[in-house]
């Protein structure tokens, strides 16, 4: 999920544990069930946002599928959607055009609101996503689609007409052309249902404070007064989940043993953090993992590498190389440096093998036959380098293509910015002097995370030749979602770019648009692997590291290995067995 | 003494005015993460940008926003909004300054209690080995970094972490009126860490100050006049060199109340320190500001009540 990969995680290599780890996973059905108790979670930080309008992180999504019933969800053990609020997968149309959705019956909203939900609940939701008092960040990317979706934030909630509710448990979605990715964002939070009468009076305000005042209907919610205000969050500090009075069992694949989940937030030392879940304190980890070093050790001890779970290698870190201005418009140059990077020391900046396997193009081993096989899988290398340690002698034949006679760079000198604090710096200074090997005098701007990238490198005019701290994860198993913002010229925008290295490849902008049209999905991961050999070839960005991220638990609860969201613990099946 | 003491504040607003401005005027004129990107997410469009940068104000002139934040704080106290937590930044401070003033009373009383004692100590027996300890341990005390000693005292003796489980660890503050015990056992570790450097410091400063005012002549007039040695060293030696700690003390304690940001942050203690190195992490200016601003209230304010005890003190002292 989502851009820019947070600095200071840290994950395992999976190929030889098997995906996922051996925890024991229960559903609700579950004869040896036990209800009640705590589950504490442990983070650095607090959510990105704490509306499920704007819920866009992996952690907020921890507490958002806990709180709130999307269309679709996931399941702990899969990569792939299930129905949630819906009954079934959507019925898509023989056009690809129009998607309908039968809702539940007998879910409900939590205090104050306590009435059933309606597809108008759905309707209103994805509607209020484009209100710029809530400004959703990615209704933009997955539901433009949508017959008469607003162009730009509207002043206040706007009505879409391709948004359709013939009766009170259907919503009918019709879109402009077909689309690929439109199932997979029927998954995100933005489509779980908000009851209008009651947020109305939040959305109106320059900036919605809904957040503070939402009503759940997931089988949790976060603690509130009687008059709907949030109690249990303490930005920063805690949020509170306690059991949704109006949750109907019934109604839903989630277990939800614990009778209250405690978000415990500020834990900034990772090995702290590490220790009291390993000492029984606290049952999870949830936006920050365990350091590589404590990774190390625990994988080392019997008594305690069981604890941990992983991820599948989700998602590429690359270095990215701006095409935009010289030397980077050459393609040669960037293929010298493609060459001229020893990935493998790139890779121990994170902690080495123990992180995951060597990047090769984009898209990930995660995505399976969902377009990884069709790339080549692991095999595709187009800049091979013995043990991906680099090869100078190819650098330097790649430079004098470029017109540099003796192999080595002789042009002016280059700039990147990168994170001011480890790993990302430590990457940063493998990067200058691998290329110092080939010519290049690299000048490096540290500054924080935040800063390097709505500054310098999401912004095109402010951009470096280099950002070499960037990377990408899919908002779900669409080649779609790893590719598009990140490589389709279409996307470069002023603010918050995401095709870092500003490509703007008439072919390969033709394939994708082509390519996003595609139903059927057999054609369609073939298509988007064919874009990702085409965008690793062109050496815009050097992908380095397919990442995993850990989940370590506490004896005393279950463990759930949780295969999508980074690994971030699906609490609602999470056991107190301590 | 009424005359000083307005002009005294009447400067006190002027410094906060200067702070204020020089604190907005470093985040608007150097590279920091812009808010409007950051509240936009991802794929935002221009428009959206552009009407989120309105929304919040950011497309005014520099001058304009600094005019409506200044207004704001002089009219109504108001210290702004967080972006990133959707609440004013003023119910955040306040909601924090319990626990700052927890773990600074406490640590206050801890380095007073330690330094000055080993100081006087020292000063009296100069040269021994028990002021060659002292002095020893406290030079090893001032050189340890908080965030150093607190892991460590993580590690020692906090619950959850440590190999001797005695007191509370990182995260387990509760507020004083929840649970007296666990908010003493949650501090124990935080007061220490963060009174070691301060308690070494004022032992130095005792010690050479005494050491300076044992050579007075108003201390051989009273040894003189055959006053036990205890009297002439806690009357009258030990007062006349404390005037100048207590100038330290004063900043000391207002500079904490502002926010003991490593200790608070090592701890997880969610005081005004920790709001602070949250808000840079997430780049929320109004909260950065508003927690830059609070410090320099609380180091002003206490440079006039250290001034103006002075003269209770010091009797040469009129103003």
């Amino acid at each position: 999920m989502r851009p820019a990969l947070a600095a200071g995680i840290a994950a395992l290599a999976l190929a030889a544990a098997g995906c996922g780890g051996s925890g024991s996973l229960k559903s609700g059905s579950s004869g040896s069930a036990q209800k009640g108790g705590t589950i504490t979670v442990l983070s650095a930080g607090d959510v990105d946002q704490i509306d499920p309008g704007q819920m866009y992180y992996s952690f907020s999504y921890e507490i958002g599928y806990a709180t709130q019933r999307p269309l679709f969800a996931y399941k702990p053990d899969s990569v792939d959607t299930v129905p949630d609020l819906a009954v079934a997968k959507p019925v898509v149309s023989k056009d690809g055009k129009t998607f309908t959705v039968k809702l539940r019956r007998g879910v409900r909203f939590s205090p104050p609101v306590n009435r059933p939900v309606t597809s108008a609940d759905v309707k209103y939701a994805i509607e209020r996503g484009f209100a710029s008092s809530v400004a959703n960040g990615y209704v933009t990317t997955y539901f433009d689609d949508l017959v008469g979706a607003p162009k730009q934030a509207t002043s206040g909630v706007p009505g879409i007409p391709g948004i359709q509710t013939p009766d009170k448990h259907t919503i009918v979605f019709k879109l402009k052309r077909p689309s690929g990715v439109f199932q997979g964002a029927l998954g995100m939070l933005i489509t779980a249902p908000v009851p209008p009468e009651y947020a109305r009076q939040f959305d109106s305000k320059t900036t919605s404070d809904y957040g503070t005042h939402q009503v759940a209907t997931g089988p949790y919610m976060i603690q509130n007064s009687s008059a709907g205000k949030l109690t249990g969050y303490q930005p920063g500090r805690r949020i509170l989940l306690v059991r949704n009075p109006n949750w109907n069992p019934s109604t839903s694949w989630r277990p939800a043993f614990a009778d209250q989940i405690v978000f415990r937030e500020g834990f900034q030392d990772p090995t702290v953090l590490t220790r009291v879940i390993l000492n029984g304190d606290a049952d999870a980890n949830g936006d920050t993992t365990p350091p590589p070093a404590e990774l190390r050790s625990i994988t080392g001890k019997p008594s305690e590498k069981d604890q941990l779970t992983f991820t599948l290698e989700g998602g590429a870190r690359y270095i990215s190389l701006n095409t935009a201005k010289p030397p980077f418009d050459n393609k040669f140059v960037r293929m010298a440096v493609a060459y001229a990077l020893d990935r493998n020391a790139l890779r121990l900046t994170r902690g080495g093998p123990i992180d995951g396997r060597i990047a090769t193009h984009f898209i990930d081993p995660s995505f399976s036959d969902k377009g990884f096989v069709q790339a080549g899988g692991s095999g595709f290398d187009p800049f091979a380098t013995p043990d991906h340690s680099g090869d100078l002698r190819k650098a330097r034949e790649m430079l004098q293509k470029a017109g540099f006679a003796n192999g080595k760079y002789s042009g002016p000198g280059l700039t990147q910015v990168a994170d001011n604090t480890p790993p990302g710096s430590d990457t940063a200074r493998v990067v200058a002097s691998n290329l110092a090997r080939i010519g290049m005098r690299v000048r490096t701007i540290s500054v924080t995370h935040a800063t390097m990238f709505t500054r310098f490198c999401n912004v095109p005019k402010q951009e470096p030749n280099i950002c070499p701290n960037v990377g990408w994860i899919a908002d779900f198993h669409e080649p779609q979602a790893l590719l598009d913002a990140t490589f389709n010229g279409k996307n470069i925008v002023p603010v918050n770019n995401s095709n870092w290295p500003q490509l703007n490849d008439p072919r390969i902008n033709a394939l994708m648009a082509r390519a996003e049209t595609i139903v059927d999905p057999q054609q369609r991961f073939a298509a988007w692997a064919r874009i990702d050999q085409l965008v690793t070839k062109t050496a815009v960005a050097i992908p380095w590291l397919w990442e995993t991220f850990p989940t370590l638990f506490s004896s005393n609860v279950t463990k759930v290995p949780e295969l999508w969201n980074l690994g971030a613990p699906d609490v609602t099946f999470m056991e107190a067995t301590g | 003494m009424t005359a000083y003491v307005v002009r005294r504040v009447l400067w006190g607003v002027a410094l906060l005015l200067i702070v204020s401005f020089l604190t907005f005027a470093i985040f608007y004129l150097f590279p920091s993460a812009d808010p409007t990107a950051l509240r936009a997410g991802r794929s935002a469009t221009p428009q959206l940008i552009a009407q989120i940068r309105h929304q919040l104000g950011l497309d005014k002139p520099f001058y304009d926003q600094y005019w409506i934040y200044v207004k704001g704080i002089v009219l109504h106290f108001d210290l702004g909004f967080s972006y990133q937590n959707d609440e004013a930044v003023r119910t955040q401070i306040l909601s924090r300054l319990p626990a700052t003033i927890s773990l600074a009373a406490g640590a206050f009383a801890v380095w007073i209690a330690v330094g000055i004692p080993t100081g006087v100590i020292s000063a009296i027996r100069p040269r021994t080995p028990l002021d060659r300890l002292s002095m020893g341990g406290a030079l090893v005390a001032i050189s340890a970094p908080v965030y150093w000693l607190g892991l460590v005292a993580l590690f020692l003796f906090a619950k959850g972490t440590g190999k001797l489980q005695w007191f509370g660890g990182a995260g387990s503050y509760v507020p004083l009126t929840d649970d007296p015990g666990q908010w003493l056992s949650s501090l124990v570790l935080p007061w220490f860490v963060l009174a070691a450097a301060f308690a070494a410091f004022y032992a130095r400063m005792t010690r050479a100050n005494m050491i300076e005012t044992m050579s007075e002549d108003y201390i051989r007039t009273a040894r003189a006049k055959g006053l036990p040695e205890r009297r002439v060293i806690l009357r009258h030696a030990l007062r006349g060199a404390l005037t100048p700690i207590l100038t330290i003390a004063g900043l000391d304690i207002g500079l904490l109340l502002g926010g003991a940001v490593l200790t608070e942050t090592v701890f997880n203690i969610p005081g005004v320190g920790r709001f602070a190195y949250d808000s840079i992490i997430n780049s929320d200016l109004p909260s950065i500001q508003g927690t830059v601003l609070f410090g320099a209230f609380f180091i002003i304010l206490a440079n006039l009540v250290v001034d103006v005890l002075y003269a209770v003190l010091d009797p040469r002292i009129r103003y």
